[in-house]
């Protein structure tokens, strides 16, 4: 009360005009003068810092312009409406700043926030640029986000799969060389076979322009293969590396007829060719006929998923088991309540709350990069990663439930002539036990949830299996690992959340 | 019996709690304590059965020295003196049973109570306490289901159980509303005048003080300041009253003392 009061006693000792002028020279100087200090320097430290963000955006966007001018067109051709807008509104501000700087001398007019709407608009709009936020890309390329996006969404395809049998006919083809063309293959009874005529020629190549020059166009000569059936082309470089050849973007393939023959032209598709390769060089052609055979079953990723994820429940598990074991004694170290009798008490208070606030706000997954180094790659450096973190993070919850106990019942027990162990039992356990199990649940879950991260810098777990499949971009198989993580993550949501609502 | 000499209490922070405070108990007395709050009530009760320890001064209690006692010695003398509490300091999680069951822990094996098993006769008596107060049938509840009324009838029933020969209630009725507070001091007074348990008392309206008291004595910072039998107790006026309470009690509580003096 006394404190409004005093306010609107405060009179400024300048005028309106003097403030005016000082705050066009500095901004806020002229709300200081007024006694408005804080207000003041509130003002001065957001033109500082709006006005060296400005210089600093337009400095990266015209970069190598030579001279202020050049940068500044620059970085306007750039992005325009940014740096006008930003240098409109900082002019703006600076005005404004000084228009209120001589309102401020009036005491009925020293509440007028709105000047920091405007400063939080400038502060948002410098933060959307520097950000690179652009909703143009978020369009532009979404429909290369639907193939991974569609297959991790709906990866179950390949969950199953059938054992397959392979039918698979090859000749050799002499390529970009001079010399003695390979021998015809021998035709052997009962057994695929194909030919190619001519078997040598020119592969397909790039001109400086990166156009494709068609290669020598061949016709392929099958027998021997499964009737009625597709048949997959392959091609075998002279060092064994396998490809499918494409043509128009699709593999080249053809049906069998109904003996099991089959003929195909074709252009000798692209491959670079090492320039310190010497000699013949001899390629293969190869038609193959992939047919799926007996029931279906699990295919690998699926396998590996359930797997994997099983290890990663049980590496929240057992970081979970180990953080408790080790925060329970650490937590009674953090009690305030507990370590206030003395100095010497509360100095180890102090430095077992600073270290937990330390080791907690580094990440669990910068722990697994430093636990990877430690014990090696897999499941264990996972643990060693999240039981530092819970236990540190147990260690502050814990503590806190120690500090939150009611002393009442322990002195009501104390009374009965219970003695300390007693007390303890009926008057203290009971009382930690809802807040022990609802912290120690609730850092079950996270550590699960974390543990399908760790994987990623190999700390074991679901997370490294995911990462390999999307850099080999086997979205159908990251999707089943996506789909068992958000399934197990919501299972364990809901049991922690009914385990919880008991206890408490 | 019990005898007060010179007992003096300060707090480490350098409060006087209590000074040189002397006065005796006799056997079945119900012994009232009247005095504002933080005049040192609180801190006397608890240092007669040592939840505080005492500065200066001895506490005789049935000829034994509680404030030498130390360990098992301490503990026998704690399990013949109940204590009832302002808010009832039950263990809320625990069931009624457990808690009044806790009254007995001072007589049963260590070991065997830390697993919370206690022999079928605790069971038994802890019952008849239950029914005594009149709330068998909440048993099974948690602590923290039952009414300000219920709870403290499990605090009575709790100090029961420990078949003591006196009886602590700091502010027994302070948080509940008064018609309960005859009800709870109503089973107090039972187990005064049918047990025979001594009963220490603190309290501050006072027509509870009137009606229940056979002899008062009143705190003012750490000190006694007065001390009345029955007899003078029917006869206080609200200005003495008032002058135990001091002069800021008259503008705080004026409105709770005019009700219970009528």
């Amino acid at each position: 009360m006394s404190q409004i009061i005093m306010k609107q006693k405060k009179k400024s000792p300048v005028n309106a005009l003097t403030a005016i002028i000082l705050s066009a020279i500095l901004p806020g100087a002229g709300q200081i003068a007024a006694l408005r200090i804080r207000r003041g320097l509130l003002l001065l430290g957001s033109v500082l810092s709006i006005g060296g963000l400005l210089l600093w955006r337009i400095q990266v966007l015209g970069r190598l312009a030579e001279g202020f001018w050049p940068t500044l067109f620059k970085a306007l051709d750039k992005a325009g409406f940014f740096v006008g807008f930003g240098l409109l509104a900082f002019t703006f501000l600076w005005i404004w700043i000084a228009v209120d700087a001589g309102r401020q001398t009036n005491p009925k007019k020293q509440y007028g926030n709105s000047i920091f709407f405007l400063i939080l608009l400038v502060f948002f709009t410098i933060g959307w640029q520097i950000s690179e936020i652009s909703i143009l890309k978020l369009t532009s390329d979404a429909n290369e986000a639907w193939v991974p996006l569609s297959k991790i969404l709906w990866p179950w395809e390949s969950a199953v799969t059938r054992d397959t049998d392979t039918l698979q006919g090859s000749a050799d083809i002499m390529v970009d060389s001079e010399g003695e063309p390979p021998a015809m293959p021998v035709k052997e009874e009962g057994l695929p076979y194909i030919r190619s005529e001519p078997n040598f020629g020119r592969l397909s190549s790039l001109d400086e322009d990166n156009e494709i020059i068609p290669g020598t166009r061949i016709t392929l000569y099958g027998e021997n293969f499964a009737p009625n059936t597709r048949t997959q082309i392959w091609w075998s470089d002279s060092i064994g590396n396998e490809f499918r050849p494409r043509f128009k973007g699709e593999y080249v393939s053809t049906v069998t007829d109904a003996d099991g023959s089959f003929e195909l032209e074709m252009i000798m598709p692209y491959r670079l060719i090492p320039p310190s390769a010497r000699g013949i060089q001899i390629h293969q052609v190869m038609a193959r006929q992939v047919s799926e055979i007996g029931p279906l079953k699990p295919s690998e990723p699926l396998i590996l998923t359930i797997e994997l994820i099983i290890e990663t429940i049980f590496m929240g598990m057992m970081a979970t088991l180990f953080g408790i074991l080790f925060s329970v004694p650490i937590s009674f170290l953090a009690a305030r309540n507990l370590m206030s009798s003395s100095p010497i008490t509360m100095a180890i208070y102090y430095i077992t709350r600073t270290i937990l606030n330390i080791v907690r706000a580094i990440e669990p997954l910068i722990w697994a990069l430093i636990a990877v180094v430690w014990v090696g790659l897999g499941p264990f450096a996972g643990i060693v990663a999240l039981t530092i973190h819970s236990i540190a993070a147990l260690g502050k919850l814990y503590s806190e439930a120690i500090e939150g106990i009611n002393p009442g019942p322990i002195e009501a027990i104390q009374a009965t002539g219970a003695n300390k162990l007693q007390t303890i039992m009926f008057a203290v356990v009971p009382q930690m036990i809802p807040p022990f199990v609802s912290f120690t649940i609730y850092r079950w879950d996270i550590n699960v949830r974390m543990s399908t991260v760790i994987g990623m810098v190999g700390g074991g777990g679901i997370g490294f299996l995911l990462v390999q499949y999307i850099r080999l971009l086997e979205y159908r198989s990251a999707g089943i690992a996506v789909w068992f993580i958000a399934i197990t993550v919501s299972i364990l949501d809901y049991v922690s959340a009914e385990i919880r609502q008991r206890f408490v | 019996m019990l005898e007060i000499q010179n007992l003096s209490k300060v707090y480490p922070d350098g409060t006087q709690a209590l000074k040189n405070v002397s006065f005796t108990v006799e056997d079945g007395e119900f012994l009232v304590i009247i005095g504002l709050s933080g005049s040192g009530k609180s801190t006397l009760l608890r240092c007669i059965n040592r939840l505080v320890d005492p500065t200066e001064g001895q506490i005789l209690f049935d000829g034994k020295d509680v404030t030498a006692a130390e360990g098992t010695e301490l503990r026998l003398i704690r399990r013949k003196i109940g204590m009832i509490f302002q808010h009832f300091n039950l263990v809320d999680r625990s069931n009624v049973l457990t808690n009044v069951l806790s009254g007995k822990l001072g007589y049963t094996n260590p070991w065997s109570s830390l697993m919370h098993r206690f022999p079928s006769e605790s069971k038994e008596e802890a019952l008849r306490a239950l029914r005594k107060v009149g709330i068998e049938d909440q048993k099974n509840k948690r602590a923290d289901e039952l009414s300000g009324g219920q709870r403290q009838r499990v605090g009575i029933a709790r100090a029961l159980m420990q078949n003591p020969s006196m009886v602590l209630a700091d502010e027994p009725v302070a948080s509940l509303d008064p018609v309960l507070a005859h009800t709870i001091l109503g089973y107090i007074e039972q187990l005064n005048q049918e047990n025979h348990i001594s009963v220490l008392c603190s309290l501050h309206y006072l027509d509870l003080v009137q009606r229940y008291a056979t002899k008062v004595i009143g705190l003012k910072d750490g000190e006694i300041v007065y001390r009345g039998t029955r007899e003078d107790i029917q006869s206080m006026t609200d200005e003495q009253f008032k002058e135990i309470y001091g002069e800021e009690a008259e503008r705080v509580s004026a409105g709770t003392l005019s009700g219970g003096i009528h």
